[in-house]
């Protein structure tokens, strides 16, 4: 699983702040891939419940606001959003732990300040890696942030326990 | 240039490798409990790979302690059956919380580069080490090489001055900060606090580290001082107390004063550590439970000042008093110091150390609409409970004032 040159999904967004409390409640923490996703639901719902619970087939694209992530590190909030579907996460900025735990599964994450207004639940998104923008449903383009050389060597591999049986064993 | 005694720790423990920002760095010492490490067990045992020195890794049982589901007992009976087959040497069960624990133990020195597997890792950081907290997949990559990526963040110098007045806590210092900068007022950035008439004390220095990361915060890191020193040398009982000094020239991205003389009770308000106002603003605002536990406010300090101001009192009818000892240890001195007992005929109750009611996980999640005056650190829609609960956070002290009448209280109207 490689980086792809086009990341397209269909957009759910999220205000600021967004805490992994609410996106994946602690109640709901599990080792079971099938209950980390039903946690994303209850997150959904609590947030509001903008996206339908059934993820469509091309995957997600969440649009986020400020410090997307913050507080616990509950790795369940990443991984059940990988077994939701999520495709790509683009913020205006994220929190650290959570940044870095949507790299370590594969999911790539974007920085991207201004195409928070101008995209609505559900609409198609592309994200163009070697352009450096991400175009809306009506072809307005947004860049982001160029990604750290580090963080794309883990994407490239398809996340950090690939990257470190690549260092160990050069597979 | 790297900034601060954050840079320098990094600077210290690199290996030499870079990619990108990001430098390869050694690690001294890593911190486990239960469901994060739980998360990535059938991912180490499937990698066929070893830790690669037992000697550093506390692995603690405290969320699930002990467990209230038959999910989490098999989760805790998987971690402590690897745990015990691996001959773990730092195994700690039902003994308290990590945080409280790592700090309690002989491992933590100044200058010291500390991973954990869990946010509030930071709380270390009080000793004058680099402690941040990391996702479970990260500290696997740890785990197995002894080593991270960190990239050496800006800096932010925060300086104290004065003595902290009897009814100011360590907890209002860093709800003040918070209130100012927002939720994500530090993103990225290592906040390095110097206490420079040493009035701030240990337990207080472990609340301000602990809630460094609601700011966004990668750590944050006291100057060793006298009060490191005094703290080391009765943890160890006088042994191994030197430690790394930071003598040179260091270099901040911003500097902050604070008059500790002039701060008033802080509170924040629910949903967001960072929602804060002065206790009086809310003066009267009606609480069914108190919290007085956490890895913020759970240490002897927090148990000892909400003893005194109890001790002969009884809290208001109605009002659930829960008290949660951070540690086994402290356990222990609160009962030889008679604060338990104060505590108990005031009307509280005790529970055994563990996280509990602070991630909604067990003994004291809140009902709906309920509201919660709580001394832990975050106070997110939902965390402790029903989504339609609500929590204020507060210090131990307006915590233990608010639970003679159930409504907030500034702890000076009763001091």
């Amino acid at each position: 699983m490689a980086l792809p040159e086009i990341i397209s999904g269909q957009v759910w967004t999220l205000g600021p702040h967004v805490n992994t409390d609410l996106l994946h409640p602690p109640s709901h923490f599990t080792p079971d891939e099938k209950k980390m996703r039903e946690g994303i639901e209850e997150g959904i719902l609590r947030l509001g419940g903008k996206v339908k619970k059934e993820g469509p087939e091309v995957g997600w694209i969440i649009v986020a606001g400020e410090n997307f992530g913050c507080g616990s590190s509950r790795e369940t909030s990443a991984r059940g959003l990988l077994a939701f579907g999520v495709k790509g996460v683009v913020a205006y900025s994220f929190a650290r732990i959570f940044m870095r735990s949507l790299i370590n599964l594969g999911i790539p994450v974007f920085e991207c300040r201004e195409i928070q207004e101008h995209v609505r639940n559900g609409e198609m998104i592309r994200i163009l890696m070697r352009e450096g923008w991400i175009e809306t449903q009506d072809s307005k383009r947004f860049s982001f942030s160029e990604m750290d050389l580090h963080f794309k060597k883990i994407l490239e591999v398809g996340g950090l326990l690939h990257y470190l049986r690549r260092e160990r064993h050069g597979l | 240039m790297v900034q601060g005694i954050t840079g320098k720790i990094i600077q210290d423990h690199a290996d030499g490798r870079k990619e990108g920002a990001y430098l390869s760095v050694k690690v001294d010492f890593i911190l486990l409990h239960d469901p994060t490490f739980a998360l990535i067990l059938p991912e180490l045992k499937a990698s066929g790979e070893e830790i690669w020195d037992r000697t550093k890794v506390l692995l603690t049982v405290d969320h699930f302690a002990p467990p209230s589901s038959t999910e989490r007992a098999n989760m805790v009976k998987e971690v402590l059956s690897f745990a015990v087959g691996k001959k773990l040497p730092h195994l700690s069960i039902y003994q308290g919380i990590c945080h409280q624990l790592l700090v309690e133990g002989p491992w933590l020195k100044p200058g010291q580069l500390i991973l954990g597997a869990d946010s509030h890792t930071v709380t270390g950081g009080a000793l004058g080490c680099l402690a941040t907290g990391l996702g479970s997949t990260d500290i696997l990559y740890s785990l197995i090489t002894g080593k991270t990526w960190l990239r050496p963040p800006e800096v932010v110098r925060i300086n104290f001055r004065g003595n902290l007045p009897p009814y100011l806590m360590g907890k209002d210092i860093i709800l003040d900060l918070l209130g100012r900068y927002g939720e994500g007022g530090f993103l990225y950035q290592a906040m390095e606090f110097f206490d420079t008439d040493e009035a701030i004390s240990m337990d207080d220095r472990f609340a301000i580290c602990n809630m460094v990361v609601e700011g966004g915060a990668k750590n944050g890191l006291f100057m060793p001082d006298r009060v490191t020193e005094e703290f080391l040398i009765e943890r160890d009982n006088g042994l191994n107390s030197s430690f790394q000094r930071f003598d040179e020239e260091l270099t901040y991205s911003k500097k902050i004063e604070m008059d500790l003389s002039q701060l008033k009770p802080k509170i924040a308000l629910p949903h967001s550590p960072a929602k804060v106002v002065d206790v009086e603003e809310v003066d009267g605002e009606p609480i069914d439970t108190i919290f007085i536990g956490s890895c913020t406010g759970g240490r002897l300090r927090d148990i000892e000042v909400v003893s005194t101001l109890l001790k002969g009192r009884k809290i208001a009818q109605g009002v659930n008093l829960l008290v949660c000892p951070a540690s086994q240890k402290i356990y222990l001195q609160a009962i030889e110091k008679d604060y338990l007992t104060t505590l108990i005929e005031a009307g509280g109750v005790v529970l055994n150390p563990s996280c509990g009611p602070c991630g909604g996980i067990d003994k004291g999640i809140l009902a709906k609409d309920e509201r919660c005056l709580s001394t832990s650190n975050r106070n997110f829609q939902g965390r402790m409970g029903d989504p339609s609960s609500k929590v204020f956070l507060s210090s131990p002290l307006t915590a233990a004032a608010s639970a003679l009448t159930g409504r907030i209280v500034d702890p000076r109207e009763v001091m």
